[in-house]
């Protein structure tokens, strides 16, 4: 170094090209990533961690540990409400300026009780009151206040079979293609006493922007999980067959399965 | 170039130096795509749009479609490279440009694999450094403790050539142990947290950890914070490299092996200066030299071979 104690020009010229290098190289790297992430084995090796996070996050909450709640005053002024437009079909229409009549909860599958339930079935059955945070997977949350029917209320009245896994949730409402939503939770997440089927957002019938008249929350995972327009649940041993089989509308296209990071 | 070689970086530590450069790069550039989905932070715990204290977006001013960066109450245009992109196919609106994420297009569930994936790589060879370096004593060596705080100022005047000998004592000077030591156990562990604390699963019985944070909002803009002082300590650190020795330093973080001074063989046992030394210090020339052995074997001091392998 001492027989060369760079001058100014040549750390110039030195930062310059480390400078053009780095640019390049992340130019170079994009199309490096593009092309791996392209790639299904490569692919496989990243959803490896999956799994991982799931036993990991869970391992170190435990069971029905709650998540938190807050006050009225945290409730936010403005929710956004993601996902696909409403179904606006003559029948869901009509049904929702009515009070809806004709909406049923269809809860079938392996279950020993199938039910068909109304709105005010729902809301005749014991309910939990929660003011908790959404957290989307885009990166923000928004807090509110949900009224709805506990899904081990649900279990209790059906009573599942021994070998049902999941519950999965189909949606009223399409993508522009028309693919309908759908979502399914374990029963990790089922059995969690946070995870309600809500009806009410806020004090007021839920509105038709947040999945009128009923959607799921889970205050475990990400908002991607909380189905909105639920018509039909269905309690099954594997989510292989539903979809494309990875568990969800948003899993299908790439998504985690298991959205509690 | 003359001088000897020392063996200066273990296997070990050049492994893990580079499994951590790869899963940093990564993960600076998965986390800009996910930050692209969402590209404003908040404080607290929700995120009222009109609440935003940094935003980049993209706005449509009479037909030209403009990328602005806002912070607080000041805003910039950054057309080209932050709010919006210029492509073969016009100017689009994208946060960070695609050349700084991973995949280099809009696709957040993409991201998302590639910054948990490469998250349990950053902690788990993080984990076995540490664990290395606490067994070989190196750890010892650069952590700062108090008895260090007072050599700061010395050492910042001696940067400054506002004073002739470093204050240095050991392989790492005081600013050195600073820098790593504030990175390593006070940074590391925050952008972990912070990121944990994002997590719905972890909300769940660990109501604290947003919390601590002032909020999941907060904890957000804490990761995206600690991200660029990330950044800025590996720009540093790519500027010292560059700086002191880009060839030899590279050498030795690769191959181990690195260049010292034939002529001037060790520079701590310096003969006691008298206070006024001769008048011409170069001081830029010692900067260096106390670093050499920054891995000195356990058993002999330093492990010198003659100079046999010089290009």
């Amino acid at each position: 170094m001492k027989k060369n104690s760079p001058g100014i020009s040549r750390r110039k010229i030195l930062l310059g090209a480390l400078n053009g290098t780095g640019l390049l190289l992340l130019s170079g790297c994009e199309n490096i990533f593009n092309r791996l992430h392209q790639n299904q084995s490569m692919l496989t090796v990243l959803e490896s961690v999956e799994g991982l996070n799931r036993r990991f996050l869970r391992l170190l909450t435990g069971r029905n540990k709650l998540a938190q709640e807050f006050s009225e005053k945290d409730i936010s002024r403005y929710f956004k409400p993601n996902g696909n437009p409403p179904p606006f079909t003559m029948e869901y229409v009509l049904d929702a300026t009515n009070g809806w009549p004709f909406w049923r909860l269809q809860v079938a599958g392996m279950v020993k009780q199938p039910v068909d339930l109304s709105l005010q079935d729902l809301r005749a059955m014991p309910a939990r009151t929660q003011i908790t945070r959404h957290d989307c997977v885009e990166g923000w949350s928004a807090i509110a206040k949900w009224k709805g029917v506990p899904l081990t209320e649900i279990s209790r009245r059906v009573e599942p079979e021994a070998s049902a896994r999941y519950v999965v949730f189909y949606c009223m409402d399409t993508d522009a293609r028309g693919s309908h939503y759908y979502e399914s939770v374990d029963l990790h997440d089922a059995n969690h006493p946070q995870t309600i089927l809500a009806y009410e957002m806020n004090d007021q019938p839920l509105p038709i922007e947040h999945g009128a008249p009923l959607r799921l929350r889970v205050e475990t995972q990400l908002g991607y999980k909380m189905a909105k327009y639920i018509h039909r649940i269905e309690y099954v041993a594997s989510v292989k067959e539903i979809g494309s089989g990875r568990g969800g509308y948003w899993e299908d296209q790439g998504y985690e399965w298991y959205a509690g990071i | 170039m003359m001088g000897s070689l020392v063996y200066r970086h273990k296997r070990v530590t050049r492994i893990t130096h580079w499994v951590n450069a790869l899963a940093l790069l990564i993960l600076f550039m998965s986390g800009l795509q996910i930050f692209n989905a969402y590209p404003a932070l908040h404080w607290g715990h929700k995120a009222e749009p009109d609440e935003a204290f940094f935003s980049i977006y993209a706005s449509d001013e009479t037909g030209v479609i403009k990328g602005y960066t806002q912070l607080f109450g000041w805003r910039v245009e950054t057309t080209g490279f932050l709010g919006v992109q210029e492509s073969d196919l016009g100017p689009f609106p994208r946060a960070f440009p695609s050349w700084l994420t991973i995949p280099g297009y809009f696709w957040l569930a993409g991201g998302r694999r590639w910054h948990f994936f490469f998250a349990w790589i950053f902690v788990l060879n993080g984990l076995l450094y540490f664990a290395y370096s606490l067994a070989r004593g190196h750890l010892r060596q650069y952590f700062f403790t108090p008895r260090d705080t007072r050599r700061l100022l010395p050492m910042v005047l001696y940067y400054l050539r506002l004073r002739r000998e470093s204050p240095q004592e050991g392989d790492y000077n005081p600013l050195q142990k600073l820098a790593y030591t504030g990175v390593f156990f006070f940074f590391t562990p925050l952008i972990i947290l912070s990121g944990f604390a994002m997590s719905p699963q972890l909300n769940v019985a660990f109501n604290w950890l947003p919390a601590m944070f002032g909020g999941r909002q907060s904890a957000r803009a804490f990761h995206f914070i600690l991200t660029f002082l990330f950044f800025l300590f590996t720009f540093g650190h790519i500027i010292m490299v560059a700086t002191t020795g880009i060839i030899n330093n590279m050498r030795s973080m690769v191959t181990g092996w690195y260049a010292v001074k034939a002529t001037s063989p060790e520079p701590e046992p310096a003969p006691p200066q008298p206070e006024a030394a001769p008048p011409e210090p170069a001081p830029e020339a010692t900067e260096t030299i106390p670093e050499a052995k920054i891995e000195a074997a356990p058993s002999s001091p330093q492990r010198e071979e003659p100079s046999h392998e010089e290009k």
